[in-house]
């Protein structure tokens, strides 16, 4: 008799609204489709993300490795409610967002990694995020903390959020600020941007694949430099990028 | 107490600074410190002013009104601005207040607001 | 007073270096070393404003000179905000001006990205008056929103205005190998649609982000020698015509008139009359543009349009690197990038390359006097350059 360890490990999503995909134009003119993942394209989407767990600047590699966790987690069904939207440029992936719904009143914002720069399309994305919680999901409200001193400056300061001290974050027990629902319909100007729907040749193009992004950020090009560069004289400062395949060490 | 800003009058020829500077700019002629500290007056014209977005550290607010006044006696002062929609040439009247809290120690300077 | 060519230049890309400062000031001066062929040296300046307080390091100059290995030629350090990079040139020419050395290297170099943009703003606004200035929270985006603002109602500058600069200059930057920012970006995205509030939002209003010119590492250098090492070398014959500074208010409120900028006025008349040219005869120039206003003020100011009626020349095309006197070919601050004490180096190696006739994709048409200003604190220490072709 087979015990189906699997029904014991699954946790059961409850049914959420989907979020509908949006586009808008970017600062370079071009526009950018905001569009909702299954755990189907969790796959496609994992390789671009890799790379960035060797990029030691901007915390890249720390967001691109519990992205890479919480992406995972999803397409093995080991959390409950998550969800994770892409944003895309012209097929290729500009950056990808994702939270969970804790329960029908209350949001927990995960990750907001931006691969394309200088288009502010972290700001979009994390707008987008907000949208889905509060104006789709009907919450009343988002908890959210920041790993890095410019997510801090954009989200806390920007839309003074409220403190919730008290409410250790999912994101390693950080305490939480709160976007509420009074704090969204203030800033609802910033943070509902974008149309829909998305033209039909726009969104198939972006559902058509998830396209390796063109500039991604790189790790240094030269790594010695670099752990110099953080005043480490035994050069070790920066992890060395794994050999390429068929090279030594 | 109240707490005023000062300008300088120059003892040689009544040239008066705001901010300080060691020689005085119309004569060049002063000793050092032969300057006459003058409270600076409070009310004056809105010249120019901007909605500051993007803050320094100290500041945990979203966004800061900073301006240039041309106060009554011709002086001019850079100061914050409590006014809910500043409009160049408005009248305004100034107080001196906290500005910036550092980490441990508390700045006054002048906050100006619709008069 | 003898005369004073450049001879060596060389850049690196402005962006995010991960070099140490000194290796992001010495590669530009390897490069110029080779450009020229000289060996050695006989004095070494270091344009540079952050490496005390960003990079916690003193005395740049002296480890700048060694690790090129170009002991025992002297060597200082010039900091006078972002007007350091011309600063320093001017002091390399002072010195084969005056007959003192026949060779100097003069090298800047920044590296703000170490750290963090809380930081790097709170340094630059230390530029600011203490008393009168500072404490309230100014910031240099601050100073310049004020400044926009006045000269919008004065002179009809508007929005548009300012975000046509910053499209040429991206424009521009497209076709610069080692510019900070390969973007393109269209007026649309920027002020019209539905999205211009998040695409570009306001910064210190009527300013916004894409008025802004980023936050930028790099390194340049040029070699400045007198006409005999020159002539030796087997390059083009470019000579530092004019040089010319000027001072003003350090509070911002002090200026006569809250619209003019009257130290690039004086400074650029003094660069112009030392070379014994006028604007007219300027083919191409380098302005420094941390904010998009500034190119517009800067234009007219130094004589190449009437005050006030530099955004009509934008309009006409004017400043574009086709036109009749193009105004950053290199992308300017705005998106060739500030890495500040750098600068203006930056903008002569620019200038340099363009009477040499190497500026490839973005050659100015007969370019054979060129220009830059170099704005210091805001507009309080102006330096600006002119260059002559003489071959």
């Amino acid at each position: 008799m087979a015990v189906d360890l699997e029904k014991l490990l699954r946790p059961v999503d409850h049914p959420y609204p989907p979020f509908e995909a949006k586009f808008m134009k970017v600062a370079s003119g071009e526009d950018m489709v905001v569009r909702q993942i299954t755990r189907d394209e969790v796959p496609d989407l994992l390789p671009h993300i890799e790379p960035l767990l060797h990029v030691e600047r901007d915390y890249y590699d720390i967001v691109a490795a519990r992205v890479y966790a919480e992406l995972l987690a999803y397409y093995r069904h080991r959390v409950q409610d998550e969800y994770v939207l892409v944003a895309q440029i012209d097929g290729e992936l500009a950056a990808v967002v994702n939270g969970r719904f804790v329960n029908p009143d209350v949001g927990m914002s995960y990750h907001t990694l931006a691969l394309r720069r200088g288009l502010r399309v972290g700001a979009h994305a994390f707008a987008a995020k907000m949208e889905y919680h509060i104006d789709i999901a009907k919450q009343k409200e988002v908890l959210i903390v920041a790993e890095s001193p410019i997510g801090f400056r954009r989200w806390m300061i920007e839309y003074q959020l409220e403190k919730r001290f008290e409410t250790p974050h999912e994101l390693g027990g950080v305490p939480s600020y709160a976007l509420t629902r009074a704090l969204f319909d203030r800033a609802r100007n910033t943070l509902v941007v974008g149309r829909r729907p998305v033209p039909g040749a726009l969104l198939r193009k972006a559902q058509a694949a998830i396209l390796p992004p063109s500039n991604p950020p790189k790790p240094p090009a030269d790594p010695l430099a670099a752990a110099r560069a953080q005043g480490d004289p035994t050069n070790a400062a920066v992890l060395h990028p794994p050999p390429e395949k068929g090279k030594g060490a | 107490m109240a707490l005023e800003i000062y300008a300088y009058r120059c003892r040689k020829c009544g040239a008066v600074h705001y901010p300080y500077r060691m020689v005085c700019r119309r004569c060049r002629q002063n000793a050092h410190n032969e300057f006459d500290p003058v409270p600076l007056p409070r009310r004056g014209r809105l010249l120019t002013f901007t909605i500051l977005h993007t803050l320094p550290p100290d500041f945990n607010v979203a966004k800061l009104g900073l301006g240039i006044v041309e106060l009554e006696d011709g002086l001019r002062v850079t100061g914050q601005l409590d006014i809910a929609e500043p409009k160049a040439g408005m009248a305004v009247q100034g107080s001196v207040e906290v500005v910036r809290r550092g980490e441990y120690e508390k700045t006054h300077g002048l906050v100006f607001r619709k008069a | 007073m003898r005369e004073v060519y450049v001879v060596g230049i060389g850049i690196t890309s402005f962006s995010r270096l991960e070099y140490p400062l000194s290796e992001i000031a010495a590669y530009p001066a390897m490069m110029a070393l080779a450009d020229c062929g000289l060996a050695g040296v006989d004095q070494v300046y270091v344009a540079n404003m952050g490496a005390a307080r960003i990079n916690r390091q003193t005395g740049l100059a002296s480890a700048v000179v060694d690790t090129l290995s170009l002991t025992p030629a002297g060597a200082a350090l010039i900091e006078n905000g972002p007007a350091s990079g011309a600063s320093a040139i001017k002091e390399g020419f002072l010195a084969v001006a005056s007959g003192v050395h026949d060779v100097v290297l003069v090298t800047g170099a920044e590296r703000m990205r170490e750290v963090n943009n809380l930081e790097a703003t709170d340094f630059v606004a230390t530029l600011s008056h203490p008393l009168a200035e500072y404490i309230y929270g100014i910031t240099l985006p601050s100073l310049a929103g004020m400044f926009t603002r006045l000269y919008m109602e004065r002179y009809g500058v508007t929005s548009r205005h300012l975000a046509m600069v910053a499209v040429k200059n991206h424009d521009n930057a497209m076709l610069n190998p080692f510019a900070h920012l390969h973007q393109k970006i269209t007026i649309e995205a920027l002020l019209d649609s539905p999205e211009a509030l998040t695409n570009n939002p306001y910064v210190a209003e009527p300013l916004r982000f894409f008025d802004m010119c980023p936050v930028s590492d790099g390194g340049a250098c040029v070699i400045l020698a007198a006409a005999d090492v020159a002539k030796k070398v087997k390059r083009p014959l470019v000579r530092l015509a004019g040089v010319g500074q000027a001072t003003d208010t350090h509070a911002v409120q002090e200026r006569e008139d809250p619209t003019d900028l009257l130290a690039v006025r004086r400074a650029a008349a003094k660069s112009f009359e030392m070379a014994g040219v006028k604007p007219p005869d300027v083919n191409v120039a380098e302005l420094h543009d941390a904010f998009t206003i500034l190119e517009i003020v800067e234009s007219e100011e130094v004589g190449f349009f009437k005050k006030g009626e530099g955004h009509l020349a934008l309009e006409r095309g004017e400043t574009r690197l086709t036109g009749r006197i193009p105004i950053n070919p290199s992308g300017g601050l705005k998106a060739k990038g500030h890495p500040v004490g750098a600068t203006g180096i930056g903008q002569a190696h620019e200038i340099v390359t363009q009477l040499r006739g190497e500026a490839k994709k973005r050659q100015a048409k007969n370019a054979k006097v060129g220009f830059t200003c170099n704005f210091g604190g805001f507009g309080n220490n102006v330096v600006c350059l002119t260059f002559i072709r003489e071959d």
